[in-house]
C-alpha cells in the first residue's frame, strides 16, 4: 500500500468532517415504496371504494391478467429505482424493459383485434376510459415522490434511466392500485386505458425527474 | 501499488463507520486510483481538479455504498458519472498536448480495471462522436481544429459530441 507523507489539505479536511452514516438496505427502499402503494390503495377506497366484485368472484381472468402484469412492471420499474441509488459498474437494469414488453402485449392484442374486425367498439367511444387513465396516473403521484426521495438519498449515476424507471413505476402501480376500484373489466378498456397512465408516467418522469435526482 | 480490493472495502466500510485515521488512508488510497483511472481521459491540467470534484462526490455520497458489495465497481461509477459530468463542462484549454503517463502498470487488478475503465465506455459509442469527445473535450481543440483534423464538417462534431455525451451518460453502470 502507498502512503503519501505530504498530507493533501482536502483530504485532512474531509477526514476532519468524518461522521458516520447509517447505510441504508434496498429492502428498505422497497419497503418505502409497498407503503407508498399501500397508502395510495387505502386513499382510492376512502375516495372511490374498491370494486366489492373483485372478492364475489365478478372479475373477469382479464382484470387478473393486466393488473398481474401491471404489478409485474411495477415491481420490478421500483426494485432498478431503488436499486440506482447505489450505483455501481456492473449494475444492469434489464427487468423493467422485458416486464414492459410483456405489457404491451395487452394494447397490441386490443389493436390486432379491432383491424382484424373481431372487436365491434373502438377504443376511444369509451366515456370511462380518460377518467380511468388520469386516476391511474394519479394514483402514482405518491409512488413517484417517495423513489425521488430515495434516489436523492443516494449517487444515481443515470438520472435518465433513474426518472424513465421511476416513471414506469408509478405509472404502473399507479394504475394497477386505481384498478382496484374500477369495475369494467374488457380487455379493450383495461388494454387502453389502465396502460396507458404507465406511457404518461414514463415520459413525465423522464423529462421532469432528472433535474430532481442530479447530484 | 494502490491498495486492493478488499483492503479498500475494509477502509470503506470503517470509514462508514466514522474512524478518521481508516478515512485518510481510503481517501490517499482513491487518490492515487483516481489519477490512474482518468489518465490521459482528461486533459493533465485538469486531472487534479477532476480528482478533487470524485473525492468531494464520495465524502457527500458515502452512505450510497452497499458494505455487502465490492468496493470499486462503486468508485468507479462515481468517477465515470463526474467525469462525464466533466467532459461536459469542458472547454478549449491553453494545454492541447496530452503527456503520456504511460507508467509500468500493476498486473494484479488489470482486469478489474479493464472492466471498470473509461475506455471500455468510450468502444461503446461511434469512433466518430468518440474521437470528437476527445480531440475537444479531452485534448482542448477548438470545434474548427478539429473539423480540419478529422474531416468532418463542424456541425457533424458538435452532434458528435452532443450525442457521444449523452450515450455516455446512458452507460456509466455499463461493464461489458
Amino acid at each position: 500500500m502507498t502512503m503519501n507523507t505530504t498530507p493533501d489539505p482536502l483530504i485532512e479536511r474531509l477526514a476532519g468532517e468524518l461522521e458516520p452514516v447509517r447505510v441504508p438496505a434496498r429492502r428498505e427502499g422497497l419497503a418505502w415504496v409497498a407503503l407508498a402503494v399501500a397508502a395510495t390503495v387505502l386513499a382510492i377506497e376512502l375516495i372511490e371504494g374498491l370494486w366489492r366484485g373483485i372478492a364475489s368472484g365478478e372479475a373477469s381472468a382479464m382484470f387478473w391478467i393486466a393488473n398481474g402484469l401491471l404489478l409485474v412492471l411495477g415491481l420490478a420499474a421500483a426494485t432498478s429505482a431503488v436499486t440506482m441509488a447505489g450505483p455501481r459498474v456492473g449494475n444492469a437494469h434489464e427487468a423493467p424493459r422485458w416486464a414492459l414488453a410483456a405489457l404491451g402485449v395487452l394494447p397490441l392484442a386490443v389493436l390486432a383485434t379491432l383491424a382484424t374486425g373481431g372487436e365491434s367498439h373502438s377504443p376511444l367511444a369509451d366515456s370511462h376510459g380518460l377518467a380511468c387513465a388520469l386516476a391511474g396516473l394519479a394514483a402514482g403521484v405518491l409512488t413517484a415522490v417517495t423513489l425521488v426521495l430515495w434516489l436523492r438519498r443516494g449517487a444515481p449515476v443515470s438520472p435518465a434511466a433513474a426518472g424513465l424507471h421511476t416513471g414506469l413505476a408509478a405509472g404502473a402501480l399507479g394504475s394497477a392500485a386505481y384498478g382496484l376500484s374500477c369495475p369494467i373489466d374488457g380487455a379493450a378498456h383495461l388494454g387502453i386505458w389502465h396502460v396507458l397512465p404507465v406511457a404518461l408516467a414514463a415520459a413525465i418522469g423522464r423529462l421532469a425527474i432528472p433535474p430532481l435526482v442530479r447530484w | 501499488m494502490i491498495a486492493d480490493e478488499p483492503t479498500l472495502a475494509n477502509l470503506m466500510r470503517l470509514s462508514q463507520q466514522g474512524d478518521r485515521q481508516a478515512y485518510t488512508v481510503l481517501l490517499t488510497e482513491v487518490k492515487l486510483w483516481l489519477e490512474r483511472y482518468f489518465r490521459r481521459r482528461v486533459a493533465p491540467a485538469q486531472l487534479d481538479d477532476l480528482v478533487q470534484e470524485v473525492l468531494l462526490a464520495l465524502h457527500r455520497k458515502r452512505a450510497s455504498w452497499d458494505p455487502s458489495r465490492a468496493f470499486l465497481p462503486w468508485l468507479a461509477a462515481i468517477a465515470r458519472y463526474r467525469w462525464v459530468d466533466h467532459l461536459r463542462k469542458a472547454y478549449r484549454r491553453e494545454e492541447a498536448a496530452l503527456e503520456d503517463h504511460d507508467a509500468a502498470e500493476d498486473s494484479g487488478e488489470e482486469a478489474v480495471l479493464a472492466r471498470l475503465s473509461l475506455d471500455r465506455l468510450l468502444v461503446r459509442i461511434s469512433a466518430r462522436q468518440a474521437e470528437a469527445i476527445e480531440l475537444v473535450k479531452v485534448e482542448g481543440l477548438s470545434i474548427r481544429e478539429a473539423s480540419a483534423r478529422t474531416g468532418q464538417s463542424e456541425s457533424a462534431v458538435k452532434v458528435n459530441i452532443h450525442r457521444g455525451l449523452k450515450k455516455l451518460s446512458a452507460l456509466v453502470e455499463k461493464a461489458e
